[in-house]
């Protein structure tokens, strides 16, 4: 897992696409005000909703003009200030291409981002909003929902991208452990379950489809509701599937942290360093809760506990 | 590979291991967060909470049935309080709340997955024949109090819900066998597997004992009389063979219809009847009973949507009973034999909508429609007498609804109806309301009141009085012996007609309060019941008349409590305590010449309040070490008790019972897991006797071995 060294995309064809019309931008004349051009992998609901909301909250001085690559054929000459990539093919193609103005990445995972450098210093005139959320804000999460739980659930696959070493911090700290538990196959995701659930007090859901996707969901819930064990999700659609609890950061949460930047970014003309999202959201399923006897704190309570918590340390 | 925690382990190893700089593949991509899922626990998946519950709830859960070390179903219901676990015969048991009843306790509805086995023409429930095994079962509620407004007539007592294993629990396979004293002599195999979209399970299983151990002495304390010796000493045939095989499966083709089908056949063969030594007629030695079941159960599920679900289930149960013995009559056995069969039939089906109206409003509504066929023969080989050939079928019909509101979110109002028409054409309307109070968070408060009706048994409607007397007459001339033709095997044959036309389904009116506590910081539940049941037009046997009639009416009173409370992650403790009393009208009965139920002993004032155990109790322990060894033990205790319709030498003195149980799980050998476990039940071998003094248990230990791969 750690020797290959290509970039593989799901979809080829689009990443050449953006990497043709990347070749077209150039740096604008600056007679007007600031041109930015909005990079979109994908024309589904959360790009749209990304696109919806920066647009709205951009001031009208500064120029954005959209480029779907679902919807335009091939890219036309287009020139920029400042480039938003949002998700991860548009980061790649727009990074990728030489010369360009300074792009911010946006709505990427921290893995994912840090991955088109290949752990080299990220190149200059770049950035990025990540769309996942730091550790220890998981945590301060997990422990503020419950706060109670002594072993902590995690499957992990070949697959699996993600830096866990302030995950196992976060939660020594608190005075927990981490059960990891990996998924050699999909076919053995279930006796992996069966382990994992044995030994822990909640699941922790991680962004790897090889393990979470709409076909597995189903068991994975069962099972650890047959183990009373909750599971604690990435987005709202695992809090409706019946995780117990998720903490995420929604599009247009994202997209207004973009707008604060290119405004800043309008007036410094400099890009503030990679980060986290400021911004999250909290979804409760509170049936599963009480049907697990789980006693959920309200979302006020919990955003409360975790401020305490980040100023206790 | 096995979980290891890593609060011990370096984090950078573990760093390194899941690639700190990753590569570009897709899942790094924001797609992880975006994905679709379709429900999963949906509101009808989700098993109410203790605390939420419209009445007293008792749930045995996976955890328990195998700390318990028990090995029939029916034996598991010791661990509910004010339950009444016992047996005719090794393989007959009997399970009654409120005490003892006749040897068919027909008080209580008993369902596996929805489908109701308590089955005529006795309405009770014949355990030996289900075609499932404890380790089949994943988990069992029992509602203790009436819950005909959701379950049904004939919930009158309670509600046993047996819910089986998920499709899915089991990806392998697994063999299981178990060897012990007293003929214990078990084996499994059990396969299954899990997909996204079809997982089944299978079981195939073999289970035999010699059911209880020979009484061969007067009981302690009894002087009996030589006739009684004749019947009772050195008089045990209940051996017990069980082949079965169930099936399950569940097909979710999509996030919104789940379809499953579910089927079960079991061979039952138990040892039935008594030697009788005695200068009268023996109409029941020594023979075996043959049972063969099956059921076919189908059930569709559609999400509509977030809020609202759609169910429908049919299902279909076939039981066969037979069984051929000699007959004696002034024990002299006459020519040929008597061939008895008795065929029941059911099917139902049942429509069921769940709609939230808002997230503190659920309403659950649905009609269902069955029948219950019967037909059984009574035939002689060689005898001059007119055998027995009836065949009648029983239809009914049941509307129900159920909302769940929650006022505030401290206060939940249960409320909930049902109507239904059964087979002899009455109608019956069972309310219920129960409001839970959380007050106090952590502390619920219910209050509620119900009312529940149980329908007639076919065997009440249909007593076989008339063949009764035709025999009485034919073959005994002025001398009356009472062996009736009905039993003169072990299988219960109503008659062709009804001969209690005007039997009415009995009322029981139930109050209660309960509460249940929390307590987080010792890691312990508390609950505890209190409740007064008052029973009219109580359905009792005219024993001058050898009619069925509705004079009977009793009271029930009494505390119930459950203490559940954990030792850290490694040891659970149950406790169980029941207090209780009743009275009834059947001395008064009596004097009237209504009923036969004359007191067994002088100190018995009232038939039916000697029939309960005043106080009764049971614990459960258990502990897990290390190196994969777990223990538990297990206690029961039960006051004395004069057995409803049984006389004075079957009187149950107090019954203490220690059970343990010791097993080591291993992994990984030679590619397979598994465990090996020892069960000793009645470790300090207090020989005690059940409903009926025939019934010794002795202590009897058995080994289980059972292997994954």
């Amino acid at each position: 897992m750690l020797n290959g060294t290509k970039k593989v995309w799901k979809n080829r064809g689009t990443a050449i696409l953006l990497l043709c019309l990347l070749v077209l931008l150039s740096p604008s004349s600056r007679a007007e005000g600031l041109a930015v051009t909005l990079l979109l992998s994908d024309s589904s609901a959360p790009y749209q909703t990304f696109f919806e909301t920066l647009r709205q909250r951009l001031p009208a001085s500064i120029k954005l003009v959209v480029h779907d690559p679902a919807r335009e054929g091939n890219g036309s000459a287009v020139s920029a200030d400042l480039v938003v990539a949002v998700g991860m093919k548009a980061a790649e193609a727009a990074i990728a291409a030489v010369p360009r103005p300074p792009v911010l990445a946006v709505m990427v995972p921290k893995a994912g981002y840090d991955s088109l450098f290949l752990g080299q210093k990220a190149a200059y005139g770049t950035s990025a909003i990540y769309l996942d959320q730091p550790w220890e804000r998981q945590v301060a999460f997990l422990y503020a929902v419950l706060p109670d739980v002594e072993r902590v659930g995690l499957l992990y696959s070949s697959e699996t991208r993600l830096e866990v070493s302030p995950l196992l911090n976060s939660v020594a700290n608190r005075g927990g452990s981490v059960v990891a538990q990996s998924v050699q196959s999909a076919d053995r995701l279930f006796a992996s379950l069966e382990k994992v659930l044995s030994g822990s007090d909640v699941l922790l859901a991680i962004p790897d489809s090889r393990i979470y996707n709409a076909a597995s969901i189903r068991n994975i819930l069962l099972t650890s509701y047959r183990h009373e064990v909750p599971l604690i999700g990435l987005s709202q659609g695992y809090v409706n599937a019946g995780a117990l609890a998720a903490i995420f950061t929604l599009p247009e949460q994202i997209a207004e942290q973009t707008a604060r930047q290119i405004v800043a970014f309008d007036k410094k003309k400099g890009l503030a360093a990679p980060g986290y999202p400021e911004n999250f959201t909290v979804a409760l399923n509170n049936q599963v809760a009480r049907s697990l006897e789980i006693r959920l704190p309200s979302e006020d309570e919990i955003r409360k506990r975790m401020r305490v918590g980040e100023d206790g340390r | 590979m096995v979980p290891f925690q890593y609060r011990q382990l370096s984090a950078a190893i573990f760093a390194a291991l899941l690639a700190q700089v990753a590569l570009a593949t897709e899942e790094s991509s924001e797609q992880n967060y975006f994905q679709e899922f379709p429900v999963v626990l949906t509101a009808s998946r989700l098993k109410q909470p203790q605390s939420e519950a419209p009445n007293a709830m008792t749930v045995i859960d996976r955890e328990m049935i195998v700390a318990s070390g028990f090995r029939s179903i029916s034996d598991l219901f010791k661990l509910v309080p004010g339950m009444y676990v016992s047996y005719y015969k090794g393989s007959q048991p009997f399970v009654a709340y409120h005490g003892s009843t006749d040897q068919y306790a027909r008080r209580m509805q008993v369902m596996i997955d929805g489908r109701s086995v308590y089955l005529p023409p006795i309405s009770s429930v014949n355990w030996a024949s289900l075609p499932i095994t404890v380790d089949d079962i994943e988990r069992i509620e029992v509602i203790r109090g009436p819950a005909a407004a959701s379950h049904g007539a004939n919930s009158t007592q309670g509600v046993i819900s047996i819910i089986t294993r998920d499709a899915g629990y089991l990806d392998g396979k697994r063999v299981s066998y178990t060897r012990g004293e007293k003929g214990i002599n078990d084996v499994s195999a059990r396969f299954g597997k899990r997909g996204d979209t079809f997982d089944y399970r299978m079981t195939l299983a073999y289970s035999a004992d010699n059911g209880y151990d020979m009484l061969t002495a007067p009981p302690p304390g009894k002087s009996i009389t030589q006739p009684q010796v004749n019947t009772l000493l050195n008089n045990d045939n209940d051996s017990n063979q069980a082949r079965l095989l169930n099936f399950t499966a569940g097909y979710h083709p999509n996030g919104v219809d789940q379809f499953d089908v579910q089927l079960g056949l079991n061979r039952d063969v138990q040892g039935v009847g008594f030697i009788d030594k005695n200068p009268s007629a023996n109409a029941n030695p020594y023979h075996d009973l043959v049972c063969n079941s099956g059921f076919l159960q189908l059930g569709w599920k559609r999400q509509l949507d977030n809020a609202s679900e759609l169910s429908f289930r049919y299902y279909h149960i076939q039981q066969n009973q037979h069984e051929t013995s000699p007959y004696f009559v002034l024990n002299v056995p006459l020519p040929g034999l008597i061939l008895q069969s008795a065929h029941t039939g059911r099917d139902e089906i049942e429509v069921q909508h769940t709609l939230s109206f808002s997230a503190s409003n659920r309403i659950v509504y649905g009609a269902a429609y069955r029948t219950d066929r019967f037909n059984g023969q009574t035939a002689f080989s060689q005898f001059p007498v007119t055998g027995f050939s009836g065949s009648f079928n029983s239809n009914e019909y049941r509307v129900f609804a159920h909302d769940e509101w929650r006022i505030t979110p401290q206060l939940l109002l249960n409320t909930g109806a049902m109507f239904e028409r059964d087979g002899m054409g009455h109608q019956n309307l069972s309310p219920r309301v129960a409001l839970n109070a959380n007050v106090i968070p952590l502390h619920t408060l219910r209050m509620g009141v119900s009312v529940a009706y149980r329908t007639p048994a076919m065997l009440e409607e249909r007593y076989p009085v008339n063949r009764f007397l035709q025999f009485r007459a034919l073959y005994t001339g002025a001398t009356a012996i009472y062996r009736p033709l009905f039993a003169s095997g072990s299988l219960a044959m109503p008659d062709q007609t009804i001969t209690s036309p005007g039997l009415k389904p009995e009322k029981l009116l139930s109050r209660e309060i309960g509460y249940l506590g929390q307590f987080p910081n010792w890691d312990a539940l508390l609950d505890v019941r209190f409740f007064s049941d008052q029973v009219s037009s109580g359905i009792h046997l005219n024993g001058l008349k050898l009619t069925f009639e509705n004079e009977m009416s009793a009271a029930y009173q009494g505390v119930e409590a459950t203490l559940k409370k954990s030792f850290s992650n490694n040891s659970d403790l149950t406790v169980n305590f029941a207090h209780e009393l009743a009275n009834s009208n059947l001395s008064a009965l009596v004097v009237a010449g209504k009923s036969t139920a004359t007191p067994a002993s002088p100190w018995i004032s009232d038939v039916l309040g000697a029939s309960i155990p005043r106080n009764s109790a049971s614990l459960l322990y258990s502990q897990r070490f290390s190196k994969k060894i777990s223990f538990s033990a297990s206690y029961y205790y039960q006051d004395s008790l004069q057995p409803y319709d049984r006389g004075s030498v079957d009187y149950q003195p107090i019954q203490r019972r220690v059970d343990v149980r010791l097993a080591k799980e291993f992994r990984d050998v030679g590619g397979m897991s598994g465990e090996v476990s020892l069960v000793v039940q009645n470790l300090f071998n207090q020989g005690y006797t059940e409903y009926i003094a025939n019934n010794v248990f002795n202590r009897r230990s058995y080994v289980t071995f059972t292997f994954d791969w």
